[in-house]
C-alpha cells in the first residue's frame, strides 16, 4: 500500500449560523486507504466530509476558513482556488450520504444521471458504464434483468450500493461516505463493507461511522472527532 | 376532565364545520341544477344552428352561448399561457436565488398584487388599452390580448408562490444529491427541483384556472362584450360566460332569458371542471414524463 498523502487539510473552521462546529483541524489522508471518521454525533464530522467537496457552499448561513488540497490527477490542487470548477471537484470527490437518495427515476437512469450531467450523449459508452458502475458496486447481478425499474422499488441495501454505483461512475479519486450502513441490516451492511475494501486500491476512501466495530474491522486509520476538532 | 371535554368539542365542530361547507357547496349547486336544468341542451349552446358546423367554425351560431365558451376558453388558455413563464421564473427566483433582503421586498410586493381588488387590474387594463389606442394606433382598443394580460397580472401570484413553495418544501437532502454528483445550480433545478415540485406548481395553475375562468370585474372593462361572435383575433372583442352571466342577470326581459342565464352558470361549471381535469391529467403524465421518459 503506498503511503502518499492524498488530501491536505490545514486550520479548517467552520461554523454554522454563527456558532462554530469545526476549529482549527488539521490532518492528512493517505492515498488508497480507508479512514474512519468517528467520534460522538454533532461534533462535525459530516460537516467535514462537506468541506472537502465545498457541498456546505449549498447550506445558507454556513461559513469556511482554512485551505483543503487534493491531490487530483497526479497534483495537489487547493479545492477552493478560483480556478478550480465546483463541478469538476465534485465529479473527482463523490459522496454517498447517510440515508439511500436514489432520484425517483429508474435504477439505470439513476446511475447514467452524473453523466448525462456531464454532457454524456452517447447511449452505448454510458449502458458500458452503467454496466461497469454496477458491478464495482457489486449490484449488478442482482439488478441486471430489470434496470427499467423504478429504483425506489429496491431494498434498502441495494438502495445504498446504488448510490455507491451512482458515486462511482464517474471514476472519482476520493470517495466520501457519510454513515452509509446507518439505516441498514446486517447482512447489506457486511455486504458493502466488503464492496469498500474491495474499491480501495482505486480510490481513496474517507467513511464516518459511529460502529466501532465496523471502524475496526474495515479502516486502516482512525481519525477521532471531539470538541469540534480532531483529537487523534 | 377539561381537557377530554374540550379535545371531544374541537372534533364534533371541526366536523360541524366541515358540514356546513359541505352543505353549503351542495345546496349552491343544488339551487343551479333546479333552476337551470330545463334550459340545459343543445340548443343552449348552439341555438338553431347544427352543433357539427358550428364546432366547425361552417356557420355562425346567433342565439346560443357558443360563441361565449369559445371566448371564455381563449380567454383562458391564454391567460395561463402569459402567466405561467412569467410565474415560474419568478418562482424560481425567489426560492432559488434572491438574497434575504431582495425577497423580503418582493414578498411584500406581491402580497399587495395577490390582495389587488380585480376591478383595479380591469381599470389598468383599460387605461392601458386608451393609451395604446391614444398613442400608437386607432385599432387597438379592449380586446381579447388585453384581457388576457390584465387577467395573467391577476392570477400571477397564485403561480409565483406555489412555485416558491414548491421549490422550498424540497427536502435537504434531495436538494444536495444531485449537486454532490456534479451538477450545476441550474441543472440541479432542472433535473430535480422542478420534477420534483411539478404537482404544487400545477395545483397554482388549477387555481389560476378557476380564477380566470370567473373573473367578471377585469374582462367587462377590457373587451368582453354582449355580441361579438366567436373571437377572430387577438385584437377583437370577445364574448366571454361570466360576462354573459352578469349581463343577463341584470338586464332579462322574461323568465326565459333568465332561464338562459342559469344554464350559461352551469355551462362555466362544466367548463371549468373540464379544465381541471385536463390540468390534472397533465400534473400526472407531465410529473411521470419527466422522471421516465426514455
Amino acid at each position: 500500500m503506498t503511503e502518499a498523502i492524498k488530501i491536505k487539510v490545514a486550520d479548517l473552521s467552520f461554523s454554522y449560523r454563527d456558532r462554530p462546529i469545526l476549529k482549527n483541524v488539521n490532518v492528512d489522508f493517505a492515498e488508497n486507504s480507508i479512514t474512519a471518521l468517528t467520534g460522538p454525533s454533532g461534533v462535525g464530522k459530516s460537516t467535514f466530509l462537506m468541506t472537502l467537496n465545498r457541498l456546505w457552499e449549498n447550506l445558507p448561513d454556513a461559513d469556511m476558513t482554512g485551505t483543503v488540497e487534493i491531490r487530483l490527477q497526479g497534483r495537489f490542487r487547493n479545492v477552493y482556488a478560483p480556478s478550480m470548477s465546483v463541478t469538476e471537484l465534485r465529479k473527482m470527490v463523490a459522496m454517498v450520504f447517510q440515508a439511500p437518495n436514489p432520484l425517483p427515476m429508474s435504477i439505470r437512469k439513476n446511475i447514467a444521471f452524473p453523466l448525462k450531467l456531464a454532457g454524456e450523449g452517447n447511449r452505448e459508452f454510458m449502458a458500458h458504464k452503467v454496466e461497469h458502475a454496477l458491478r464495482m458496486a457489486n449490484l449488478w447481478d442482482e439488478v441486471k434483468d430489470r434496470l427499467n425499474d423504478d429504483a425506489r422499488t429496491l431494498s434498502g441495501g441495494q438502495q445504498q450500493r446504488l448510490c455507491i454505483a451512482r458515486a462511482l461512475v464517474l471514476e472519482p479519486e476520493v470517495l466520501l461516505l457519510d454513515e452509509p450502513t446507518s439505516s441498514l441490516d446486517q447482512t447489506s451492511i457486511a455486504v458493502i463493507e466488503e464492496l469498500l475494501l474491495g474499491l480501495k486500491d482505486r480510490l481513496t476512501i474517507l467513511l464516518v461511522s459511529h460502529y466501532l466495530e465496523q471502524v475496526s474491522r474495515i479502516s486502516d486509520t482512525i481519525v477521532r472527532f471531539d470538541d469540534n476538532t480532531i483529537i487523534s | 376532565m377539561k381537557t377530554r371535554i374540550f379535545e371531544k368539542f374541537t372534533v364534533v365542530f371541526a366536523w360541524l364545520a366541515g358540514l356546513v361547507l359541505l352543505a353549503g357547496v351542495c345546496l349552491l349547486l343544488g339551487y343551479l341544477f333546479f333552476k337551470g336544468h330545463a334550459s340545459l341542451n343543445l340548443s343552449l349552446i348552439f341555438g338553431d344552428t347544427p352543433p357539427l358546423r358550428a364546432l366547425l367554425l361552417k356557420q355562425r351560431v346567433f342565439e346560443g352561448l357558443f360563441p361565449a365558451v369559445a371566448g371564455t376558453f381563449v380567454l383562458v388558455v391564454l391567460s395561463i399561457a402569459w402567466a405561467i413563464p412569467f410565474g415560474i421564473a419568478t418562482g424560481i427566483y425567489l426560492a432559488e436565488y434572491a438574497g434575504p433582503r431582495v425577497k423580503r421586498a418582493l414578498d411584500a410586493l406581491f402580497d399587495v398584487l395577490s390582495g389587488m381588488p380585480s376591478i383595479v387590474i380591469g381599470l389598468f387594463g383599460f387605461s392601458f388599452a386608451v393609451f395604446l389606442h391614444k398613442h400608437y394606433s386607432d385599432r387597438i382598443g379592449p380586446c381579447l390580448l388585453i384581457s388576457s394580460i390584465a387577467l395573467s397580472f391577476l392570477v400571477l401570484p397564485y403561480i409565483i408562490r406555489t412555485t416558491q413553495a414548491a421549490l422550498e418544501g424540497v427536502p435537504l437532502n434531495i436538494r444536495l444529491t444531485a449537486l454532490a454528483l456534479g451538477a450545476t445550480r441550474l441543472q440541479n433545478i432542472f433535473l430535480v427541483l422542478i420534477p420534483r415540485s411539478v404537482s404544487g406548481i400545477m395545483s397554482g395553475i388549477i387555481l389560476a384556472i378557476g380564477r380566470c375562468a370567473e373573473d367578471t370585474a377585469v374582462i367587462m372593462l377590457t373587451g368582453a362584450v354582449a355580441s361579438a361572435g366567436l373571437p377572430r383575433s387577438l385584437f377583437s372583442q370577445y364574448e366571454a360566460l361570466p360576462f354573459f352571466i352578469y349581463y343577463i342577470s341584470s338586464q332579462y326581459a322574461d323568465s326565459e332569458e333568465l332561464m338562459q342565464g342559469y344554464g350559461a352558470s352551469i355551462v362555466l361549471l362544466f367548463l371549468c371542471a373540464l379544465l381541471f381535469v385536463t390540468a390534472y391529467g397533465i400534473r400526472k403524465g407531465l410529473s411521470h414524463f419527466v422522471f421516465y421518459r426514455p
